[in-house]
């Protein structure tokens, strides 16, 4: 009996369908998972404390990021992402001497209490996200939690690295 | 014998698939480098306590019944190092802290304040470092208080 042969071309070439399958599966997994392109505004080069404890944030999109570092004049250094359009964050003052404006906290009430004048609704679950030097002393933060406080922002959120202490 | 039609099968039937693997290879790898995880952050989160003075006034519901007060003042004699005072206990590391506050925990539960009716507030120096506020923010944590807040530097 003579034997069977497979067609030259189908014994060339390797079946690609399954690894097809599987590397579909495998984008679909990381452009499930993955946050591209997703800037809250977090200044990367702040060092942040290690906790062991901590939680998730689901809707970081109703969050907003407050870069803290020690400043001048031992007056909290502040920096957010305010408008969606910048790519930078802008710094926030606590205090503008010749004004007398408090931007940080105009900023906050603004997007807790809303702007009709922008067609802002208050956003009653509005967050904060602190982002603050791990070897910073508390009177750079006390004056930022007085702020969240005056704009009746009571969801506070201070971020820290997973880890050990 | 010959079994006649087998050759008749025609296994190059069907689409070229090798640029779609090229593309969607192209595509997995750019996924995997570019994609940012954000595991290795997380969060505490402070919801921050009713203040009937100063700059956070605010109404207190009718029948508002104040939660019980546990106050942590925290203090650096140190650059590297805290002590922190609840009660009359110290405590100089988050472990020895968490210890006591549990210690705290049990016994205001015995009194009719179980941990989510208790208010600890951390009252910290002005010169505590933000790491040392973290540690005593989870000691808290650990201990199952809910709610912690912070008091004005001193």
């Amino acid at each position: 009996m003579r034997r069977r042969h497979l067609q030259e071309s189908h014994a060339a070439h390797p079946n690609v369908t399954p690894l097809i399958d599987i590397v579909m599966c495998l984008i679909i997994f990381f452009m499930l998972i993955t946050k591209i392109g997703v800037n809250t505004g977090s200044d990367s080069s702040i060092e942040i404390p290690a906790s062991i404890l901590g939680n998730e944030l689901k809707d970081l999109g109703n969050a907003l990021t407050l870069n803290i570092r020690e400043g001048p004049r031992d007056q909290p250094m502040v920096t957010a992402l305010v408008e969606s359009g910048q790519s930078q964050p802008q710094e926030l003052k606590l205090l503008e001497p010749s004004t007398g404006r408090r931007p940080l906290l105009e900023v906050l009430r603004r997007l807790r209490d809303g702007d009709p004048a922008k067609n802002l609704p208050a956003n009653p679950d509005f967050k904060i996200v602190i982002r603050a030097d791990k070897e910073m002393g508390y009177r750079f933060l006390e004056p930022v939690l007085i702020a969240c406080m005056e704009a009746k922002v009571k969801n506070v959120n201070f971020n820290t690295v997973k880890g050990s202490q | 014998m010959k079994i006649s039609g087998a050759k008749q099968v025609h296994y190059d039937s069907g689409p070229n698939m090798t640029p779609l693997v090229d593309v969607v290879m192209v595509i997995l790898i750019f996924l995997m480098l570019a994609g940012t995880f954000g595991g290795t952050e997380w969060y505490l989160t402070s919801n921050l306590p009713y203040s009937p003075k100063g700059g956070g006034a605010a109404q207190l519901p009718p029948g508002f019944v104040p939660d019980q007060p546990l106050e942590i003042k925290v203090d650096s004699p140190v650059p590297d190092r805290f002590i922190a005072r609840v009660e009359g206990y110290t405590a100089d590391d988050i472990n020895k802290l968490s210890a006591v506050l549990i210690k705290m925990r049990d016994k205001l539960a015995a009194a009719g304040s179980p941990p989510d009716k208790v208010q600890v507030i951390i009252s910290p120096a002005r010169n505590v470092k933000y790491k040392f506020i973290t540690d005593v923010y989870t000691a808290a944590n650990q201990a199952q208080f809910q709610k912690v807040g912070f008091a004005p530097a001193r």
